[in-house]
């Protein structure tokens, strides 16, 4: 009785005292254990979801620690985490890795280390097809539409000083607007915008989207701080994935055309970890 | 406990954005009342008028608008009417500051349909031997009309009128949901950039407040100092 409790004490210390050499170099226990835990919110679709047919977590997200994982030499292991307790999971070891829809923040660099951003989503711009209007920029001195009290009219305004913009009550009054030419745009989120284009039906023909964000949010994998082997074998993956096409053939996998968001450019490469401005 | 700083929405940026949707308000206001009185009374001398066809259209419109909420003649006259126009008449319309000429126009109809009926009200508060004896001294119906009875409908109208002014000035703030950038809108703009809401709508509150008070005390004064003679 009495042995057993000094083992455990014993095991224990040992423990502690192994623990954070064990936590050196983070990359080294990776390639030990021969597996990356990724942390998945799966439930945001197409960054990571339940697929209904066959149960498994799949996305956007985890395809990319798939691919990050086999470039170190190990499997990737999934694991569930909320929004919430994302980032005290990835400090506290239960994940190596978070490729949860987190959005890269200076807030959170003091906490934890971003990888290179893997997406980049927005705000963007409708314009009818006969416009002519190819950026952002043409908007200079027109007038477009929004929706009342977020953060679209600053966000244009930020991004082309001169517009003039009128506000309304709800999103679809604005696309109204647009569409009886009362306009030369119609700002929303990406999302918000890629709906309502798919709900114009016959009519998209004669709008498009402007493929340009006004204001960005950036994704990006988040590492522990001061790992930086493994944030260097991270990054070094994403240059791979990139620069080997591979990247942009999961974006389309999942944004693109055939998918509910029918993204039709990829706006963005992975090849930085830095905020803009 | 939040602290209430009023300084945010009274100086800088947010200060003017809420003033120029005041002063936007004013002119709102100020136009249409212009563009009222003159349809208004029109409208009451056809309700008056001894021609069959005159007194219906002037029922027609009075009913037709005052039964139609100000909200919904708003986006009829924004959302609707434009696509009715022809091509050149809508680009100008659109090229011009379509939510306050529509504002305006949906508005000054509201407004003329409730003045009508307070002028048609005074003028038949004038009695009609007024009316007679005028007549039989050989004036028209016009002359007897703009000579004999408008002089004293107007002390009788004139409190009404003042009260649809009122009414008026706060049925400006239900343009925002065209996106007429008056006081509504521009207070809704500050709400949201600076998440003042209580201070911004206070300031709001009080700008209303203040104009509608200013009207109110022109009615009183008008009513000591022209007060409706016996007859």
């Amino acid at each position: 009785m009495r042995s057993t409790s000094h083992l455990v004490i014993a095991y224990a210390f040992l423990w502690i005292a192994v623990a954070p050499l064990a936590r050196a170099d983070q990359l080294a226990d990776i390639k030990h254990k021969g597996e990356l835990v990724c942390g998945v919110l799966a439930t945001d679709e197409p960054m990571s979801f339940v697929d209904p047919q066959t149960r498994t977590i799949i996305g956007y997200e985890v395809d990319l620690c798939k691919a990050v994982a086999r470039k170190i030499g190990v499997t990737a292991t999934l694991k569930q985490v909320a929004v919430a307790a994302r980032i005290p999971e990835l400090q506290q070891g239960r994940v190596d890795i978070l490729g949860a829809t987190l959005t890269h923040t200076r807030e959170r660099e003091a906490v934890i280390a971003f990888s290179l951003t893997t997406f980049v989503t927005g705000q963007k711009v409708m314009v009818r097809r006969d416009s002519g209007i190819t950026t952002p920029a043409q908007l200079a001195g027109k007038k477009v539409v929004t929706v009342r009290g977020g953060t679209q009219e600053p966000n244009i305004r930020k991004a082309v000083p001169t517009v003039d913009v009128v506000t309304f009550e709800t999103a679809p009054q604005a696309l109204v607007a647009l569409q009886q030419h009362k306009a030369a745009g119609f700002v929303n989120d990406e999302v918000s915008l890629f709906d309502a284009y798919s709900k114009l039906g016959p009519a998209q023909k004669d709008y498009v989207i402007l493929p340009q964000n006004i204001s960005t949010e950036v994704v990006a994998l988040g590492l522990r701080k001061d790992e930086p082997a493994l944030k260097a074998a991270v990054d070094g993956a994403l240059r791979d994935l990139e620069t080997s096409g591979e990247a942009e053939k999961l974006f389309f996998k999942w944004f693109g055309p055939g998918t509910r968001l029918q993204y039709q450019t990829r706006a963005f490469h992975i090849d930085s970890d830095r905020l803009a401005n | 406990m939040a602290q209430f700083d009023f300084s945010i929405v009274t100086t800088g940026e947010f200060r003017g954005w809420l003033v120029s949707g005041f002063l936007l308000s004013l002119r709102l206001t100020c136009i249409t009342w212009i563009l009222s009185l003159p349809i208004a009374t029109a409208i009451a001398l056809c309700r008056l008028s001894s021609v069959a066809m005159l007194r219906g259209a002037g029922a027609v419109f009075v009913e037709g608008i005052r039964n139609i909420p100000l909200l919904v003649h708003l986006l009829f006259w924004y959302f609707a009417m434009p696509e009715l126009l022809p091509e050149t008449a809508r680009t100008w319309l659109y090229d011009h500051g379509a939510e306050s000429i529509c504002a305006v126009i949906a508005l000054t109809f509201y407004t003329s349909s409730y003045m009508a009926e307070d002028i048609r009200s005074g003028i038949r508060a004038v009695p009609a031997t007024q009316l007679e004896a005028a007549r039989a001294l050989g004036f028209g119906y016009l002359a007897s009309m703009r000579r004999v009875v408008l002089p004293q409908a107007v002390r009788i109208v004139v409190p009404p009128l003042i009260s649809q002014t009122l009414n008026l000035w706060k049925n400006t703030s239900i343009t925002t949901v065209i996106g007429t950038a008056e006081l509504m809108y521009q207070a809704q703009r500050v709400e949201t950039a600076s998440f003042r809401g209580v201070e911004t709508f206070g300031v709001t509150t009080l700008a209303y407040l203040s104009v509608s008070l200013v009207i109110t005390a022109l009615a009183l004064w008008f009513h000591h100092r022209f007060p409706v003679r016996a007859t």
